[in-house]
Parts: structure tokens; C-alpha cells; sequence
């Protein structure tokens, strides 16, 4: 049987910095899972940077003012104590990356070079091009080929055992033998990354961001954090829901709608395009509903116009945006505007962290940093640049915090990993030979447009409760589904089936979470229920599985410095 | 109804064989749409790899016709033009073991990704509760090769590699110099003498590298570097380097080749002897005249200041 110290599941910006921290200890041993290749993993597809108040390109930003502004732009539900943490020590993260080797831009003194984004009253967000996570990813590759760090690719992760509240092992199936292996670990890193494809066509995510370990994790009795809140991007391309960069508005781009109005004036008259992407979301939304938008149905978009900023400043600044639109939409942004609209970008709940420090879980050995998790930084609405920030700055901690788990616990019980492994075995057998039954990717696809059309950026309890009845059928649907593929090596449609399983579960505690938070907040936004009710939900939702049953209770908010204001740009 | 019929390599670990399925035509669609429909509409068992569907993962490089392309970027109605035909043929990635169908391993290809010290060693200009000063010039030196996905389109196209096991794969060559050029790295001697010790010498110049690239990496100006350092390095008696100074020689004294004496230069007395009969046979074909020792060209004044101009440039 496989044994590890420290096992981290997804090898993307939080799972390699993980990596990176937990090998510190050289008597340690380390693995890493990953269902595709580290290099493909979505951080790569960040694109306009990683905030951090350096104070380079304006002297007077300051942690502090990091902090406000992360704080505000998650409508006050963030976590106080854990945005203090993490906007003082984010420039050491820079610095560290610097001396990594990413390729940072620079500015004229050769420093890392930082731009305006979103909801930020300094510009902070350091950036390479509009490549950023790209660079950090490889970047982070190259560290671990340094350290020697051991890889399992095409490696995905089925379930965490966990007994009496306390972390056993995992079953992972190696995809290219099709083998199920019980692997035995002191300590896990989940960093999995978001799950966007519960809107599967509508998001700008990767085909595999399918919450493979929060839902594990949800399986293995840590509670979901907030997982109503949503992030959609402004701007994804009107076609394919592509993103282009939140840089293309930091660094000066324009929407208009169709009767050639800049309409951000109508919704954020101080901060205009710059304003916070809920904000930005829904105006362009609101636009398309009252007609003043450009094509109709699934094609509605409003136009970004890039022109004013210059060939010279596009092809230093936005270079794989201008390819990107001229690749999808055929569209030159140096030449002519593009059409974009809204797409499922980010999922600001995840995994209950209760640790900061450690990224550690109500599980005692378990500990989730990156998308998947919830520290909670973002609150109901994270802003531009966190992101990576976020991925690569508590990956560290996670691994730091998987470390010290790993030297303080002893290996778990073989047989309950073995028993969990032959689970798996005997579904991955039956799931080869089942021929009949209904069809996996119509339900996923009647799971994405529940979710787009009824758990959208508008919500109402009437649509969102009929979402709710369609994700229940959906996992009904899902219990006589087939996979088409007999199959032992390199089944991706038996893999498949496990990220489509994870996804309905997901929705569905997205749908009751949205359901439960009658209010306004940050992307959450309810049109039966339009303020913001910090008497009634300045809380953080807490939904657990048990077998089959969802409940939903309310943790509190960690406020420290900033009390709760009206959120104004 | 147009239909499209793609004939896909399959391949399930132990048996081979080819699969035609046919869609009918689309406007304005991906090579990955296209796969993508197969799967889920005809045959969930066809097996490929895809992610971020905007060409930054690097996920998705497969042979169409005989050439790797980015399948989600690539459009199928572009592809039909180029061929002009309603057949594709889809193949995995040359150059790589196929674990199945469109699938390929990246375990080999990592593990001599490491020759070439694939990370930066740092100056002692930096540290790590510091960072580095950059100039922006010596950014842009790095820019366009941390542009590389790892996608393994030059590995599948290069024409070396096919032949040669040793040869790196010009995306690791890549990697090489975006570390010998970069102003915080130490040691560039250390990406650089790998990539010269793998046959960097044994480069075509085919070009079929820098025309696939989805990323217009300019593998081939690389590559030039990379031997020039080598031979800054002192790596200078190899026949690689022999045959740059051979056309270095002749160009400047004659303004053009001597191809008698150039695998004389290059190889040696030794190695040109095996070199006879294919010499021979040069000569009766009229390829080659072993008594034919040019002249200077006309204007070799002109040449030869090119040569001190371009040297006192470098100073």
C-alpha cells in the first residue's frame, strides 16, 4: 500500500507552493496528485495578476489599505483576522516569487511592475503581461523539479477515508492503468481548485474544474462554506464565454452599450468600468434586459473598446487578449471593439477552513488551500488579483500547516483504506460493464442550465427552488446513469462520471445556500430581496452532507477593524 | 448536408487501428469541437485531452494530417481550406509513447526536461526576502519564452528528434536559454552545457519548430544562441562548431562556400574519408567539383566589411 506523509491532491498554484513548504522538512515524504499533467492546471489561465500592496507604482498604498479594500469588496463578509494576515505578508510572497524566477513586467527602476484593477483604490496588482498565473505555475513547476518533489500524474483523487473525525488515508485511481489505489497519509493538502462547470458551457473555467476534492471533502463530513456566492467575470467573450482579462479595465478599457453610452456612469459613477466584478456584472446584465444590448438569447453582449489604449500599449500590455479575440471572435481589439458578456468565473465558498494559519479543516488532518477552499478572504465577492494571491500565499501556509500535522500524527488504519479502495474498485467494475440507462452528459448539461438560467447572477426564491427540484432529479437520474467505456486504462469517461457526480452535488448546495440567504450580497444578488441584511445574515453558510441528508447552519463573521458600511463605487 | 469525416488513430494499449467518424459541418467551430461532439454524441470510449479550451494549458496538441495543432484555437473551417478536403486525419503527438487513443505520456519528456536544470539559479544580486531588480530590457529578453505551454507541439514536429533520441526537444532547449538569458541567473553555463552535450549541434533547421508554435517562440533564434554561448564556453572542437567557423572562413575570404574543404573543416581527414563514395557520387551527378576552388565573389570588399562592421557592433 502506498504511504506518504504528506499527500497533496491538484498540482496548481496552491498545490505546488504546498508542495514546496511541505518538503521543507526533508524527512518527510511528499507526494502530489493530479488528475492532468501540473503545467495544465487552471492557474495557468490567470491572466491580469496578483495583488499585493508592494507601494511601488503608488507610494502611498499601503497593507492597510489591501486590507479595506478586500474587505469591502466581499460586502463584509470576509474574515477579518485571516485579510489582515494575508495582505501583510502577500509582498513577501512577491519577493519570493521574484527570487523563484517569475518573469515579472517591470517598471523603470526594474521593480515588479503593478497596474489598476477592480475595486482597488491603489493600483497594486502586479502582473506579467496578461500571463500572470501562467508564469507562476511553471514557475512553481520548475521549483518542485528543483526539489525533486514526487509527482503522480493522471492521478485523480475518489474519496478521503475518514474515522471518527480524523483523517485515515485516500483512494486514488491511476488513470493510465485504470489501478484504485488506498494510499495512507499523516496529512492532506486538497487544492482542487473551483467548480465553475456546474454551469458546464457558461464559465470561463477548464473542462476539469469539477470540485473533485471539495466534494470529497464534503462527502468526508467537512462542511461547505458559502458556496452561494458565485463569482461572474465581466468579461468573458460573447461566444464561448472565453475570459479577456480584468486587465483589459485596469488598464483603461471602456464598455458601452448599444446606444454608444459608457453605462458604468449609471452604476459606479466614481469607479466607472473599474468598479467590483459583481457590480460590473450585473450593470451589463441590466443593460441586455432593458434592451441596450447588442444580438439577443445566448449571443446578448455589450462591447469592450480597447482602441484608445494604442497598438503599442495592447501588444505590451494585453497580448494573449488580442489573440485570444482574434482566435474566438475574429475580432482585432486594436482595431475594433469585442463583444462580451458575463461568464462563471470564480467559486468564493469552498472547503470550511477553520485555521488561517494552517489551512487546516474540522478534520484533523486535513488541510485545503486555493479555490476549493474557504478561508474566508473573498467574502461574497472576491476582487481581481486575489486570486492567485490567494492560491499561491495560503498553498504556503497549507504546506507549512500539513507539515507540522504530518510530524505530530502517525499513519491511519490500513484496513478502513483498503475497505474504502475495494468501494471503488467494485463501482469502477460495474460502471464498465452497465450498458443501459439515462444519459451522463444530458444530465450534466440539464445541471448547467438549471443553474445558469435559475441560480445565475439574478436569483429568485421561485426559480432557485425549482433549480434545487431539478438538481434533486438530476441525482436520482445520476444513481442509473452508464459510462459507455469497458475500459480498464485510461477511462476518462469513468472519470467523467466522478466529476459529474461531484457537480450535483455542489449545485445543489449552492441552489439551498442561495435559497437560505434571503439578502443582497456582494455576487449573491436577489431580486425578492434586494438590500444587504447584516442583522439577519452577516454569517457565514455551513451546509454538511450526511449520506444523503443536506443541512444548512450559520457560522459568525470575524470582524475586526471595518464594520459593515453601505458599499458604494 | 456537408459532412466531415475524421479518421482518428485509436489505440487501447495493446491493439491499433483506425476509426472514421462523420459530422456534418458547422460554420465557424474548433478541432475540439469537433472531437468534443464525437465523444459525447457517437462514442464516449474516444480518449483525448483538453482543459482550458483557450490555448494556455497546453492540454490539447494533436496531429492533424501529419501536424500538431492546439486543437481548441484551431478552426475546422481553416483546416478544411488548407487541405481542402472533407477528410481529417487525427493522430497523437509524434515523438511521444501513446498511453491511448489521442493520449500521450509526459513522464519521459519531463524527466530529460531536467538535463537542462529547467529553474533559475539565482545571482547573489537577489534573495528571497527581496526579490530582484530587473530592467524592463532584460524582461523582454524573458518575455517571449516564458510564453511556452509545455504543449509539445515542437517536440512533435521536429524532424531531429524522430531520429535522435539524445536531441532535447525544442521546447527544453527553450526552457535552456530562457535561464541563460535571464539577468538573475547565475549560471547560464548550466542550462547551456546540457543542451550542448544533447546534440544542441544536431539542430536541422527545418524550421517545422517555429511554424507550428502557438505561441510564435522563435525556437530556432534560440537555438543560434545557444551554440554561439556554447562556443563562448570554449566548446569549439566539435564538428558542430567547426562547420559554423568553416562558413565563417570561406564567407569572409571568398564570399562563399568551399564545399570540398567544408567536410574536411567539419569532420576531419578521417571521418571525410568514410565520406568517399557519397562524394563520388556527388561528383558524377554533377553536384560536386573536387578541382573547382572559387574565386572571391564580386563585391567581396562589400562582404568583408559586413564582417568587421557586424564584429565591431559586438564591442
Amino acid at each position: 500500500m502506498l504511504q506518504y506523509d504528506v499527500v497533496i491532491v491538484g498540482a496548481g498554484g496552491a498545490g505546488m507552493n504546498a508542495a514546496l513548504s511541505a518538503s521543507k522538512d526533508s524527512n518527510l515524504r511528499v507526494a502530489v496528485l493530479s488528475k492532468i499533467y501540473p503545467t495544465r492546471s487552471h492557474t495557468g489561465a490567470a491572466q491580469g495578476g496578483i495583488n499585493a500592496a508592494m507601494g511601488f507604482r503608488d507610494p502611498t498604498d499601503s497593507i492597510d489599505k489591501h486590507f479595506r479594500d478586500t474587505v469591502k469588496g466581499s460586502d463584509f463578509l470576509a474574515d477579518q483576522d485571516a485579510v489582515e494576515f494575508f495582505t501583510t505578508y502577500m509582498p513577501d510572497i512577491i519577493r519570493e516569487l521574484d527570487y523563484y524566477g517569475v518573469p515579472f513586467s517591470r517598471d523603470e527602476q526594474g521593480r515588479v511592475a503593478q497596474r489598476p484593477f477592480g475595486g482597488a483604490s491603489s493600483p497594486r496588482t502586479c502582473y506579467s503581461a496578461d500571463k500572470t498565473g501562467h508564469v507562476i505555475l511553471h514557475t512553481l513547476f520548475e521549483q518542485c523539479l528543483k526539489n525533486g518533489v514526487k509527482f503522480f500524474d493522471d492521478w485523480c483523487l475518489l474519496s478521503l477515508v475518514v474515522e471518527n473525525g480524523k483523517l485515515e488515508g485516500l483512494v486514488a485511481m491511476d488513470m493510465r492503468s485504470g489501478e484504485i489505489h488506498p494510499i495512507l497519509a499523516k496529512s492532506v493538502v486538497i487544492a482542487t481548485g473551483g467548480f465553475g462547470r456546474i454551469y458546464w458551457s457558461r464559465t470561463t473555467n477548464a473542462f476539469n474544474m469539477t470540485g473533485d476534492g471539495t466534494a470529497a471533502c464534503f462527502e468526508a463530513g467537512i462542511p461547505l462554506k458559502d458556496p452561494e456566492f458565485v463569482q461572474f467575470h465581466p468579461t468573458g467573450l460573447a461566444g464561448t464565454g472565453i475570459l479577456m482579462s480584468e486587465a483589459c479595465r485596469g488598464e483603461g478599457g471602456y464598455l458601452y452599450n448599444n446606444k454608444g453610452d459608457r453605462f458604468m456612469s449609471e452604476y459606479a459613477p466614481s469607479k466607472m468600468e473599474l468598479a467590483p466584478r459583481d457590480v460590473v456584472s450585473r450593470s451589463i446584465e441590466l443593460e441586455i434586459r432593458a434592451g441596450r444590448g447588442f444580438g439577443e438569447g445566448m449571443t446578448a453582449h455589450v462591447l469592450m473598446d480597447l482602441r484608445h489604449l494604442g497598438k503599442e500599449k495592447i501588444m505590451e500590455r494585453l497580448p494573449q487578449v488580442r489573440e485570444l479575440a482574434l482566435d474566438f471572435e475574429s475580432v482585432d481589439i486594436i482595431k475594433e471593439p469585442v463583444g462580451v458578456r458575463a461568464s462563471c468565473h470564480y467559486m468564493m465558498g469552498g472547503i470550511h477552513v477553520q485555521d488561517y494559519k494552517t489551512c487546516a479543516t474540522p478534520v484533523e488532518g486535513i488541510h485545503a488551500a486555493g479555490e476549493c477552499s474557504c478561508v474566508s478572504i473573498h467574502g461574497a465577492n472576491r476582487l481581481g488579483g486575489n486570486s492567485v494571491a490567494d492560491v499561491v500565499f495560503f498553498g504556503k501556509y497549507a504546506g507549512l500547516g500539513a507539515k507540522e500535522t504530518a510530524q505530530n500524527r502517525s499513519l491511519g488504519n490500513p484496513s478502513l483504506v483498503s475497505a474504502a479502495a475495494n468501494e471503488w474498485m467494485s463501482k469502477f467494475s460495474r460502471m464498465r460493464t452497465k450498458t443501459t440507462g439515462n444519459n451522463l452528459f444530458e444530465i450534466r448539461n440539464r445541471m448547467a442550465e438549471a443553474m445558469w438560467y435559475n441560480v445565475g447572477i439574478f436569483r429568485t426564491e421561485k426559480n432557485m427552488v425549482q433549480a434545487l427540484e431539478t438538481i434533486n432529479e438530476l441525482l436520482e437520474a445520476y444513481q442509473d446513469t452508464f459510462i459507455g467505456d469497458s475500459s480498464v486504462k485510461y477511462n476518462t469517461a469513468f472519470i467523467h462520471y466522478v466529476e459529474v457526480g461531484n457537480l450535483l452535488k455542489l449545485a445543489k448546495a449552492v441552489a439551498m445556500g442561495a435559497i437560505a440567504r434571503k439578502e443582497s450580497r456582494g455576487s449573491h444578488s436577489r431580486e425578492d430581496y434586494t438590500e444587504r441584511n447584516d442583522a439577519e445574515f452577516l454569517k457565514h453558510t455551513l451546509i454538511h452532507k450526511e449520506g444523503d441528508l443536506y443541512r444548512l447552519d450559520y457560522s459568525p463573521v470575524k470582524i475586526t477593524k471595518y464594520q459593515p458600511e453601505a458599499r458604494a463605487y | 448536408m456537408r459532412t466531415i469525416t475524421f479518421k482518428i488513430n485509436r489505440f487501447d494499449g495493446d491493439r491499433a487501428w483506425t476509426q472514421a467518424y462523420d459530422l456534418n459541418h458547422e460554420e465557424g467551430k474548433t478541432l475540439l469541437w469537433a472531437l468534443t461532439k464525437i465523444r459525447e454524441e457517437q462514442d464516449p470510449t474516444l480518449n483525448f485531452t483538453s482543459a482550458c479550451r483557450h490555448a494556455i494549458c497546453g492540454s490539447c496538441a494533436v496531429r492533424i494530417n501529419g501536424h500538431a495543432h492546439l486543437i481548441c484555437k484551431t478552426s475546422l473551417d481553416e483546416i478544411l481550406e488548407i487541405y481542402k478536403s472533407d477528410e481529417l486525419a487525427f493522430a497523437p503527438q509524434a515523438n511521444f509513447d501513446v498511453v491511448r487513443d489521442l493520449v500521450v505520456d509526459w513522464r519521459p519528456m519531463t524527466e530529460r526536461l531536467e538535463t537542462v536544470k529547467p529553474w533559475l539559479i539565482p545571482t547573489e544580486d537577489g534573495a528571497a526576502d527581496t526579490g530582484f531588480i530587473q530592467t524592463p530590457k532584460d524582461f523582454h529578453k524573458i518575455a517571449s519564452p516564458t510564453d511556452c505551454i509545455q504543449c509539445g507541439i515542437c517536440a512533435s514536429e521536429c524532424e531531429q528528434l524522430a531520429e535522435n533520441e539524445n536531441f532535447l526537444a525544442p521546447f527544453i532547449l527553450n526552457r535552456a536559454y530562457r535561464f541563460a538569458v535571464d539577468s538573475r541567473d547565475a549560471a547560464p553555463s548550466e542550462h547551456i552545457r546540457p543542451a550542448f552535450e544533447n546534440d544542441l549541434w544536431k539542430c536541422l533547421h527545418c524550421h517545422a519548430c517555429v511554424s507550428q508554435c502557438p505561441k510564435g517562440i522563435r525556437l530556432d533564434r534560440e537555438i543560434a544562441y545557444l551554440r554561439q554561448e556554447s562556443m563562448k564556453m570554449g566548446e569549439v572542437d566539435n564538428a558542430g562548431a567547426r562547420h559554423a567557423y568553416a562558413f565563417h572562413d570561406d564567407v569572409q575570404s571568398k564570399g562563399r562556400l568551399n564545399e570540398t574543404t567544408l567536410p574536411l573543416k567539419t569532420e576531419g581527414m578521417l571521418k571525410t574519408m568514410r565520406r568517399i563514395p557519397f562524394a563520388l557520387r556527388m561528383v558524377r551527378t554533377g553536384k560536386l567539383n573536387p578541382l573547382h576552388f572559387p574565386k572571391a565573389v564580386n563585391g567581396i570588399d562589400g562582404v568583408r566589411r559586413i564582417y568587421a562592421k557586424v564584429k565591431g557592433g559586438k564591442k
